[in-house]
């Protein structure tokens, strides 16, 4: 009896710690449950975001397989994602509208809002980067960011700029023909004040005509048509040419104008000499202009077989530091030049850059305040011409 | 006297050369536009064209394809001048067949006349 009593408590004892260990049990398999619940809440609101982004994604994995493709990025393309998904970047080649991005994607760095013309009349912006858990590299993710309508506005811009630019010659052709008419006499003598006032309208006509002139080369410049038949040259004849025209008016400022030329022959640079020219000019007449009298203006080449580099040295008022980063924007004039010549467009060294960017150069500058400044243009020398010529 | 055609459609423009050339002693001859520019150079047989490009109906460029294309007018010297001045419009201009290329806003009349008489020199 005695014995009974004890196994039953014992049976009831373990009766007891089973069920305790039941509820235990069943207490973590529901916060199991609860964590793979949340676990696909995320994945869910992930997998959303990614289906409903404005933006075009696509994502390669390690191996670089096609991961992910969302449905923005299908329309984009005009591919369905069971068409594409798996496949590695060589396979997709097979999609044409996914040639261009994909030439981008072969590069090894990352990308940033690069321009990349998907179908003829859609416009993407791509940004590629390289997505990592921790250290391990998870593949690449890219965007693509329809900026079709922006490039529909810079367009109609453009074209309507050139068009207007165009448009504002024949008046101010007539205003010309007009003054030089009643200047030479050909509707009766006038008095010198008369000619002198009437030289002044025409002078003031002809600055109106190049302001035209700088808008339509700008406007060309960004209808990116601009460069021409670009041919091996050597640097220092175009810069003979440019400087013989400002030998005058340095003199008449007691400018000091100096050229120096390196003694041993530079390589020829493949360029388009009439428009490097007008970068030069540009340089030249500006270091002129903002030169008082008496300083110094100084036209240096130097070379190398990798590259050649044209800088223009003056003595001027320099470019206030807080403006410099400006320098080369659209219409950009800075403080101290407007008080000294109040008719410039603010266009020459926007051009200038432009210009030198599209033959691969660059151009840069060292200013200070009342000591002067250096403008250096470089063009890369380059080997293989074919290459060159194919951009344009 | 040499007689110069001008086909130009713009009047004000039009009358500020021939008032020009008028007092430089030459013949002259009108068209306001393509067509006419045609029909007169037919009629007048002129020493010498001097030709706008953006004209109404035919353009400067199509006026100056006939008159290439039309033997008993080819050998007539053109001289273009327009508002248009790009690269492509002068060499597509050069290469139809025209004796030069004049921009208008970068040409007084007077200069123009001197061209025009080196050209019949």
């Amino acid at each position: 009896m005695e014995k009974e009593t004890r196994t039953t408590r014992s049976i009831i004892a373990r009766t007891q710690r089973l069920e305790e260990m039941r509820a235990a049990l069943l207490n973590m398999l529901e916060d199991t449950e609860e964590a793979r619940r949340d676990a696909e809440a995320e994945r869910n609101k992930i997998q959303t975001i990614i289906t409903n982004f404005s933006d075009g994604l696509l994502v390669f994995n390690p191996n670089g397989r096609l991961d992910v493709i969302n449905p923005h990025a299908e329309k984009i393309f005009g591919i369905q994602a069971e068409d594409a998904l798996g496949l590695t970047k060589e396979e997709l080649v097979r999609f044409p509208t996914m040639m261009a991005s994909l030439k981008i994607l072969n590069e090894k760095e990352d990308v940033f809002r690069r321009e990349v013309l998907i179908q003829e009349t859609f416009v993407a912006e791509l940004t590629k980067i390289q997505i990592r858990l921790g250290r391990t590299p998870m593949g690449i993710m890219v965007i693509f960011h329809d900026i079709t309508r922006e490039k529909e506005i810079e367009r109609l811009k453009t074209e309507f700029v050139s068009l207007t630019a165009h448009q504002l010659r024949t008046p101010l052709s007539a205003i010309k023909w007009i003054l030089r008419a009643l200047s030479e006499g050909d509707v009766g003598e006038l008095e010198a004040k008369q000619k002198d006032m009437l030289e002044k309208a025409y002078n003031s006509n002809e600055r109106m005509i190049d302001l035209i002139n700088d808008l339509l080369n700008v406007t060309k410049i960004e209808e990116g048509r601009y460069l021409y038949q670009p041919v091996l040259s050597h640097i220092t004849d175009v810069v003979n040419v440019v400087v013989k025209d400002y030998i005058e008016l340095a003199k008449r400022k007691d400018i000091v104008f100096k050229v120096q030329k390196p003694l041993r022959k530079l390589p020829r640079v493949l360029i388009d000499k009439e428009k490097i020219s007008l970068a030069i000019q540009n340089l030249i007449d500006n270091a002129i202009k903002y030169t008082p009298r008496k300083g110094t203006v100084t036209v240096s080449v130097v070379g190398s077989s990798k590259e050649v580099k044209v800088s223009v040295q003056d003595s001027g008022m320099g470019i206030p530091k807080a403006q410099q980063n400006r320098v080369f924007g659209k219409f950009f004039r800075a403080t101290n030049a407007q008080t000294v010549d109040t008719e410039g467009s603010g266009l020459g060294l926007y051009l200038v850059k432009n210009i030198v960017e599209a033959h691969d150069g660059k151009v840069d500058f060292i200013s200070t305040a009342q000591k002067g400044t250096t403008f250096t243009i470089t063009l890369p020398v380059k080997e293989e011409v074919g290459e060159f010529l194919k951009k344009f | 006297m040499a007689k110069v055609l001008v086909i130009e459609d713009d009047t004000f423009l039009r009358e500020l050369i021939v008032q020009k050339l008028d007092q430089g002693g030459y013949d002259i001859a009108e068209a306001v536009d393509g067509e006419e520019g045609v029909k007169q150079a037919k009629a007048e047989k002129p020493d010498i064209i001097l030709l706008d490009l953006i004209l109404p109906g035919i353009d400067g460029f199509e006026v100056l394809r006939q008159l290439k294309e039309d033997e008993t007018l080819s050998s007539i010297p053109v001289l273009i001048l327009s508002n248009l001045g790009q690269k492509e419009d002068i060499e597509k201009g050069m290469k139809l067949g025209a004796k030069g290329f004049l921009i208008k806003a970068h040409f007084t009349p007077g200069e123009i006349i001197e061209k025009i008489k080196s050209i019949l020199a």
